[in-house]
Protein backbone atom coordinates (compact mmCIF):
# COMPACT_ATOMS: atom_id res chain seq x y z
CA UNK A 1 0.00 0.00 0.00
CA UNK A 2 1.44 3.52 -1.10
CA UNK A 3 1.34 6.18 1.30
CA UNK A 4 -1.87 7.68 -1.02
CA UNK A 5 -3.60 4.76 -0.47
CA UNK A 6 -2.88 4.75 2.99
CA UNK A 7 -3.96 8.54 3.05
CA UNK A 8 -7.15 7.44 0.89
CA UNK A 9 -7.66 4.57 4.35
CA UNK A 10 -7.42 6.59 6.44
CA UNK A 11 -10.06 9.57 5.24
CA UNK A 12 -12.25 5.92 4.81
CA UNK A 13 -11.30 5.34 8.36
CA UNK A 14 -12.36 8.88 9.69
CA UNK A 15 -15.47 8.96 7.87
CA UNK A 16 -16.50 5.54 9.07
CA UNK A 17 -15.86 7.14 12.80
CA UNK A 18 -17.75 10.31 12.12
CA UNK A 19 -20.83 7.83 11.09
CA UNK A 20 -20.34 6.11 13.76
CA UNK A 21 -20.86 8.99 16.52
CA UNK A 22 -24.67 9.46 16.20
CA UNK A 23 -25.14 5.31 17.15
CA UNK A 24 -22.39 6.46 20.49
CA UNK A 25 -24.33 9.53 21.45
CA UNK A 26 -27.60 7.58 21.07
CA UNK A 27 -26.16 5.01 23.69
CA UNK A 28 -24.97 7.51 26.21
CA UNK A 29 -27.95 9.27 26.37
CA UNK A 30 -30.43 6.25 26.13
CA UNK A 31 -28.09 5.59 29.49
CA UNK A 32 -27.99 8.56 31.14
CA UNK A 33 -32.37 8.85 30.07
CA UNK A 34 -32.14 4.93 32.43
CA UNK A 35 -29.76 6.56 35.10
CA UNK A 36 -32.19 9.81 35.39
CA UNK A 37 -35.05 7.81 35.68
CA UNK A 38 -33.18 5.95 38.68
CA UNK A 39 -32.80 2.19 37.19
CA UNK A 40 -30.56 1.56 40.29
CA UNK A 41 -28.26 -0.98 38.46
CA UNK A 42 -24.48 0.25 38.69
CA UNK A 43 -23.30 -1.14 35.48
CA UNK A 44 -24.90 1.31 33.60
CA UNK A 45 -23.02 4.51 35.35
CA UNK A 46 -19.96 2.10 34.77
CA UNK A 47 -20.95 1.59 30.89
CA UNK A 48 -21.87 4.84 30.48
CA UNK A 49 -17.88 6.57 32.28
CA UNK A 50 -16.25 3.18 30.01
CA UNK A 51 -18.25 4.55 26.27
CA UNK A 52 -17.42 8.03 27.49
CA UNK A 53 -13.61 7.06 28.17
CA UNK A 54 -13.35 5.38 25.19
CA UNK A 55 -14.75 8.25 22.91
CA UNK A 56 -12.53 10.63 24.78
CA UNK A 57 -9.35 8.31 23.55
CA UNK A 58 -10.32 7.82 19.63
CA UNK A 59 -11.92 10.75 18.31
CA UNK A 60 -8.96 13.02 18.52
CA UNK A 61 -6.96 10.12 16.46
CA UNK A 62 -9.85 10.26 14.01
CA UNK A 63 -9.45 13.79 13.55
CA UNK A 64 -12.74 15.03 16.04
CA UNK A 65 -10.12 16.44 18.91
CA UNK A 66 -13.06 18.93 20.33
CA UNK A 67 -14.93 15.70 20.44
CA UNK A 68 -12.36 13.86 22.77
CA UNK A 69 -12.29 16.82 24.65
CA UNK A 70 -15.73 17.22 25.73
CA UNK A 71 -16.00 13.48 26.21
CA UNK A 72 -12.78 13.52 28.56
CA UNK A 73 -14.88 16.12 30.41
CA UNK A 74 -17.65 14.32 30.63
CA UNK A 75 -16.40 11.66 31.99
CA UNK A 76 -14.61 13.37 34.55
CA UNK A 77 -17.89 15.16 35.75
CA UNK A 78 -18.78 11.68 36.50
CA UNK A 79 -15.81 11.23 38.81
CA UNK A 80 -15.60 8.56 40.88
CA UNK A 81 -19.63 8.20 41.46
CA UNK A 82 -20.33 4.49 41.97
CA UNK A 83 -24.24 4.28 41.70
CA UNK A 84 -26.45 6.64 39.90
CA UNK A 85 -27.39 7.60 43.05
CA UNK A 86 -24.30 9.35 44.84
CA UNK A 87 -24.35 12.13 41.27
CA UNK A 88 -25.00 15.31 42.96
CA UNK A 89 -27.73 17.87 41.27
CA UNK A 90 -24.33 19.85 39.95
CA UNK A 91 -22.55 16.74 38.11
CA UNK A 92 -26.32 16.19 36.97
CA UNK A 93 -26.51 20.18 35.67
CA UNK A 94 -23.33 19.61 34.32
CA UNK A 95 -22.99 16.54 32.57
CA UNK A 96 -26.79 17.40 30.46
CA UNK A 97 -24.60 20.75 29.84
CA UNK A 98 -22.17 18.32 28.33
CA UNK A 99 -24.01 16.10 26.80
CA UNK A 100 -25.24 18.71 24.40
CA UNK A 101 -21.45 20.19 23.73
CA UNK A 102 -20.71 16.74 22.86
CA UNK A 103 -23.42 16.26 20.51
CA UNK A 104 -22.77 19.70 19.16
CA UNK A 105 -19.16 18.95 18.76
CA UNK A 106 -19.95 15.45 16.75
CA UNK A 107 -22.25 17.23 14.43
CA UNK A 108 -20.00 20.37 13.56
CA UNK A 109 -18.32 20.43 9.88
CA UNK A 110 -14.79 19.32 9.72
CA UNK B 1 16.82 -39.72 21.14
CA UNK B 2 13.89 -39.07 23.95
CA UNK B 3 12.88 -35.36 24.20
CA UNK B 4 14.39 -34.24 27.62
CA UNK B 5 11.36 -33.06 30.20
CA UNK B 6 10.49 -29.84 30.76
CA UNK B 7 9.38 -29.77 34.26
CA UNK B 8 10.88 -32.97 36.72
CA UNK B 9 8.76 -34.86 39.18
CA UNK B 10 9.85 -32.34 41.98
CA UNK B 11 9.40 -29.29 39.81
CA UNK B 12 6.50 -29.93 37.72
CA UNK B 13 4.46 -26.84 37.36
CA UNK B 14 0.77 -26.97 38.34
CA UNK B 15 -0.65 -24.48 36.48
CA UNK B 16 0.66 -26.09 33.09
CA UNK B 17 -1.59 -27.45 30.52
CA UNK B 18 -0.81 -30.37 28.32
CA UNK B 19 -2.51 -31.79 25.21
CA UNK B 20 -2.06 -35.21 23.60
CA UNK B 21 0.83 -35.78 20.68
CA UNK B 22 -0.13 -37.36 17.53
CA UNK B 23 2.23 -40.43 19.10
CA UNK B 24 -0.33 -40.08 22.19
CA UNK B 25 -3.54 -40.52 20.40
CA UNK B 26 -1.88 -43.37 18.35
CA UNK B 27 -1.10 -45.02 21.55
CA UNK B 28 -4.24 -44.40 22.62
CA UNK B 29 -6.19 -46.18 19.55
CA UNK B 30 -3.92 -49.21 19.73
CA UNK B 31 -5.27 -52.43 20.67
CA UNK B 32 -2.64 -53.32 22.99
CA UNK B 33 -0.32 -50.71 24.92
CA UNK B 34 2.61 -51.31 26.41
CA UNK B 35 1.05 -48.29 29.11
CA UNK B 36 0.41 -48.44 32.71
CA UNK B 37 -3.51 -48.13 34.09
CA UNK B 38 -2.30 -44.47 35.58
CA UNK B 39 -1.06 -43.24 32.08
CA UNK B 40 -3.52 -44.85 30.22
CA UNK B 41 -6.03 -42.93 32.70
CA UNK B 42 -4.04 -39.39 32.27
CA UNK B 43 -3.52 -39.64 28.66
CA UNK B 44 -7.16 -39.67 28.34
CA UNK B 45 -8.12 -37.08 30.53
CA UNK B 46 -5.36 -34.87 29.19
CA UNK B 47 -7.39 -32.77 26.89
CA UNK B 48 -5.12 -29.36 25.97
CA UNK B 49 -7.26 -27.22 28.57
CA UNK B 50 -6.93 -28.84 31.70
CA UNK B 51 -4.60 -27.64 34.06
CA UNK B 52 -1.80 -30.47 35.90
CA UNK B 53 -3.72 -29.14 39.06
CA UNK B 54 -7.19 -30.28 37.90
CA UNK B 55 -5.79 -33.51 36.51
CA UNK B 56 -4.33 -34.34 39.94
CA UNK B 57 -7.98 -33.92 41.47
CA UNK B 58 -9.56 -35.86 39.08
CA UNK B 59 -7.23 -38.36 38.88
CA UNK B 60 -7.29 -38.89 42.78
CA UNK B 61 -9.96 -41.05 43.03
CA UNK B 62 -7.83 -43.80 41.87
CA UNK B 63 -4.51 -42.18 42.11
CA UNK B 64 -2.35 -41.16 44.43
CA UNK B 65 -0.80 -37.62 43.64
CA UNK B 66 2.88 -38.82 43.77
CA UNK B 67 1.49 -41.34 41.00
CA UNK B 68 0.26 -39.18 38.76
CA UNK B 69 2.92 -36.85 38.41
CA UNK B 70 5.48 -39.88 37.97
CA UNK B 71 2.98 -40.74 35.07
CA UNK B 72 2.73 -37.12 34.01
CA UNK B 73 6.78 -36.87 33.86
CA UNK B 74 6.73 -40.26 31.93
CA UNK B 75 4.04 -39.47 29.06
CA UNK B 76 6.17 -35.87 28.16
CA UNK B 77 9.38 -38.14 28.47
CA UNK B 78 7.99 -40.78 26.13
CA UNK B 79 6.64 -37.71 23.81
CA UNK B 80 2.80 -38.69 24.55
CA UNK B 81 2.11 -35.30 25.44
CA UNK B 82 3.70 -32.01 25.45
CA UNK B 83 3.01 -28.65 27.12
CA UNK B 84 1.08 -26.45 25.68
CA UNK B 85 3.93 -23.55 25.79
CA UNK B 86 6.67 -25.67 24.36
CA UNK B 87 4.23 -27.25 21.74
CA UNK B 88 3.71 -23.26 20.32
CA UNK B 89 6.67 -22.21 21.07
CA UNK B 90 4.69 -19.81 23.25
CA UNK B 91 4.63 -18.97 26.59
CA UNK B 92 3.37 -20.49 29.93
CA UNK B 93 0.28 -18.36 30.36
CA UNK B 94 -2.27 -20.32 32.25
CA UNK B 95 -2.82 -18.27 35.56
CA UNK B 96 -1.53 -15.28 34.08
CA UNK B 97 -4.48 -12.95 35.40
CA UNK B 98 -4.44 -15.49 38.70
CA UNK B 99 -1.50 -15.43 39.95
CA UNK B 100 -0.72 -13.45 43.09
CA UNK B 101 1.80 -10.55 42.06
CA UNK B 102 3.86 -8.49 44.28
CA UNK B 103 2.86 -4.71 45.30
CA UNK B 104 4.36 -1.88 43.59
CA UNK B 105 5.34 1.49 45.49
CA UNK B 106 2.54 3.80 45.10
CA UNK B 107 2.75 6.96 42.33
CA UNK B 108 0.03 8.53 43.85
CA UNK B 109 1.42 9.49 47.18
CA UNK B 110 4.17 11.88 45.33
CA UNK B 111 3.19 15.40 46.06
CA UNK B 112 2.52 17.77 42.88
CA UNK B 113 6.17 19.09 43.27
CA UNK B 114 7.73 15.46 43.54
CA UNK B 115 5.82 14.22 40.86
CA UNK B 116 7.05 16.93 38.66
CA UNK B 117 10.02 16.56 39.58
CA UNK B 118 9.96 13.08 38.68
CA UNK B 119 8.74 13.84 34.88
CA UNK B 120 11.36 16.33 34.32
CA UNK B 121 14.18 13.53 35.63
CA UNK B 122 12.67 11.27 33.20
CA UNK B 123 12.82 13.60 30.28
CA UNK B 124 16.19 13.87 30.94
CA UNK B 125 17.15 9.88 31.41
CA UNK B 126 16.12 9.42 27.49
CA UNK B 127 12.27 9.38 27.65
CA UNK B 128 10.69 11.32 24.48
CA UNK B 129 8.17 11.52 22.13
CA UNK B 130 5.38 11.82 24.85
CA UNK B 131 7.09 9.74 27.49
CA UNK B 132 8.65 7.26 25.21
CA UNK B 133 12.12 5.32 26.63
CA UNK B 134 14.36 4.79 23.53
CA UNK B 135 16.14 1.13 23.66
CA UNK B 136 19.23 1.14 24.97
CA UNK B 137 21.29 0.12 21.81
CA UNK B 138 20.46 -0.79 17.78
CA UNK B 139 18.28 -4.08 16.69
CA UNK B 140 19.21 -5.95 13.94
CA UNK B 141 16.31 -6.93 12.07
CA UNK B 142 17.48 -9.79 9.52
CA UNK B 143 15.76 -9.68 6.00
CA UNK B 144 12.47 -10.92 6.09
CA UNK B 145 12.55 -11.40 9.88
CA UNK B 146 9.49 -9.81 11.30
CA UNK B 147 8.75 -8.55 14.83
CA UNK B 148 5.96 -9.83 16.77
CA UNK B 149 3.84 -6.36 17.72
CA UNK B 150 0.88 -7.66 20.22
CA UNK B 151 -1.58 -4.99 20.50
CA UNK B 152 -4.09 -5.24 23.30
CA UNK B 153 -6.99 -2.29 22.26
CA UNK B 154 -10.57 -3.18 22.69
CA UNK B 155 -11.81 0.01 20.53
CA UNK B 156 -12.08 -2.07 16.94
CA UNK B 157 -11.66 1.61 15.22
CA UNK B 158 -8.39 1.58 17.13
CA UNK B 159 -7.61 -1.15 15.67
CA UNK B 160 -8.17 -1.23 12.62
CA UNK B 161 -6.33 2.02 12.32
CA UNK B 162 -2.96 0.53 14.01
CA UNK B 163 -3.23 -2.71 12.14
CA UNK B 164 -3.54 -0.48 9.15
CA UNK B 165 -0.93 1.83 9.67
CA UNK B 166 1.71 -1.35 10.91
CA UNK B 167 1.31 -2.91 8.11
CA UNK B 168 1.91 -0.26 5.77
CA UNK B 169 5.44 0.18 7.82
CA UNK B 170 6.52 -3.56 7.35
CA UNK B 171 8.27 -5.66 9.90
CA UNK B 172 6.03 -6.47 11.81
CA UNK B 173 3.68 -9.50 12.94
CA UNK B 174 0.48 -7.92 14.40
CA UNK B 175 -1.29 -10.33 17.07
CA UNK B 176 -4.38 -8.05 18.38
CA UNK B 177 -6.25 -8.97 22.06
CA UNK B 178 -9.66 -6.78 23.67
CA UNK B 179 -9.85 -8.55 26.77
CA UNK B 180 -8.10 -10.75 29.39
CA UNK B 181 -8.89 -14.52 27.16
CA UNK B 182 -7.37 -12.63 24.22
CA UNK B 183 -4.10 -11.95 25.60
CA UNK B 184 -3.79 -15.26 27.63
CA UNK B 185 -4.21 -16.85 24.25
CA UNK B 186 -2.05 -14.72 22.61
CA UNK B 187 0.82 -14.97 24.69
CA UNK B 188 0.60 -18.97 24.39
CA UNK B 189 1.18 -18.30 20.62
CA UNK B 190 5.06 -16.78 21.06
CA UNK B 191 6.91 -14.12 23.00
CA UNK B 192 5.77 -11.00 21.13
CA UNK B 193 8.73 -8.13 20.49
CA UNK B 194 6.27 -5.11 21.77
CA UNK B 195 3.61 -4.67 23.64
CA UNK B 196 1.56 -1.82 22.96
CA UNK B 197 -1.17 -2.28 25.65
CA UNK B 198 -4.41 -0.11 26.25
CA UNK B 199 -4.80 0.48 30.21
CA UNK B 200 -9.43 0.14 30.32
CA UNK B 201 -10.10 -2.76 29.11
CA UNK B 202 -13.56 -4.72 29.79
CA UNK B 203 -12.28 -7.13 31.91
CA UNK B 204 -8.93 -6.14 32.74
CA UNK B 205 -7.12 -3.15 33.94
CA UNK B 206 -3.84 -2.81 31.54
CA UNK B 207 -1.35 -1.87 34.85
CA UNK B 208 -2.70 -5.13 36.07
CA UNK B 209 -1.40 -6.41 33.29
CA UNK B 210 2.18 -4.71 32.76
CA UNK B 211 2.81 -5.13 36.48
CA UNK B 212 2.06 -8.94 36.10
CA UNK B 213 4.27 -8.98 33.13
CA UNK B 214 7.05 -7.83 35.06
CA UNK B 215 6.76 -10.39 37.33
CA UNK B 216 6.80 -13.14 34.42
CA UNK B 217 10.25 -14.86 34.15
CA UNK B 218 9.57 -14.80 30.16
CA UNK B 219 7.72 -11.70 29.88
CA UNK B 220 9.50 -9.30 32.01
CA UNK B 221 12.31 -7.52 29.31
CA UNK B 222 9.62 -7.28 26.78
CA UNK B 223 9.10 -3.56 25.69
CA UNK B 224 5.06 -2.25 26.76
CA UNK B 225 3.90 1.14 25.62
CA UNK B 226 0.70 2.18 27.65
CA UNK B 227 -1.70 3.69 25.22
CA UNK B 228 -4.24 5.46 27.23
CA UNK B 229 -6.86 8.64 27.79
CA UNK B 230 -6.20 8.34 31.38
CA UNK B 231 -4.09 11.58 31.04
CA UNK B 232 -3.76 12.58 34.28
CA UNK B 233 0.28 12.96 36.16
CA UNK B 234 -0.39 9.87 38.69
CA UNK B 235 -2.20 7.88 36.00
CA UNK B 236 1.31 8.38 33.47
CA UNK B 237 4.00 8.02 37.14
CA UNK B 238 1.62 4.59 37.82
CA UNK B 239 2.50 3.46 34.29
CA UNK B 240 6.02 4.20 34.61
CA UNK B 241 6.42 2.97 38.17
CA UNK B 242 5.20 -0.31 36.79
CA UNK B 243 7.67 -0.62 34.18
CA UNK B 244 6.22 0.71 31.08
CA UNK B 245 9.16 1.44 28.32
CA UNK B 246 6.56 4.10 27.09
CA UNK B 247 3.35 6.80 28.09
CA UNK B 248 1.34 7.95 25.05
CA UNK B 249 -2.22 9.34 26.15
CA UNK B 250 -5.06 8.89 23.65
CA UNK B 251 -6.46 10.37 21.45
CA UNK B 252 -3.14 10.06 19.95
CA UNK B 253 -1.25 10.75 16.28
CA UNK B 254 -1.07 7.67 14.50
CA UNK B 255 2.72 9.05 13.69
CA UNK B 256 3.32 9.08 17.79
CA UNK B 257 2.96 5.30 17.78
CA UNK B 258 4.81 4.42 15.02
CA UNK B 259 8.04 6.32 16.09
CA UNK B 260 6.99 5.39 19.77
CA UNK B 261 7.41 1.62 18.61
CA UNK B 262 10.40 1.90 16.66
CA UNK B 263 11.81 3.65 19.65
CA UNK B 264 11.33 1.21 21.84
CA UNK B 265 12.58 -1.67 19.50
CA UNK B 266 15.83 -0.19 18.66
CA UNK B 267 14.97 0.67 15.13
CA UNK B 268 14.94 4.52 15.64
Amino acid sequence: MSYQQLSREFDVLRAEYRKSMPAKLDRIEALWDLILKGMQDDTRLAQLKKELHTIAGSAGTFGLPKVSDVARAAEECLGESADAASLGEKQRTDFIRLLGELKSAAQAPH
Amino acid sequence: MQKAPSASRNALNKDAVYSVTAKGKAELGTAGTHLSAPEVKLLVLIDGQTTVSQLLKQASSSLAPAAAVDAIDKLERDGLITSKAAESDGIEATGFFTRPVFPLPSATAETGAQADFTLELLRKQGYVSRIVKKAAGTRKVEPGQKLIVLVVEDDPQLVKLLRMFLQLEGGYELRFAGNREEITAALRLGKPDLVLLDVTLPDADGFDVLVRMRQHPVLKEIPVIMMTAKASREAVLKGLVAGANGYITKPFQIEVIIQAAKSVLGLA
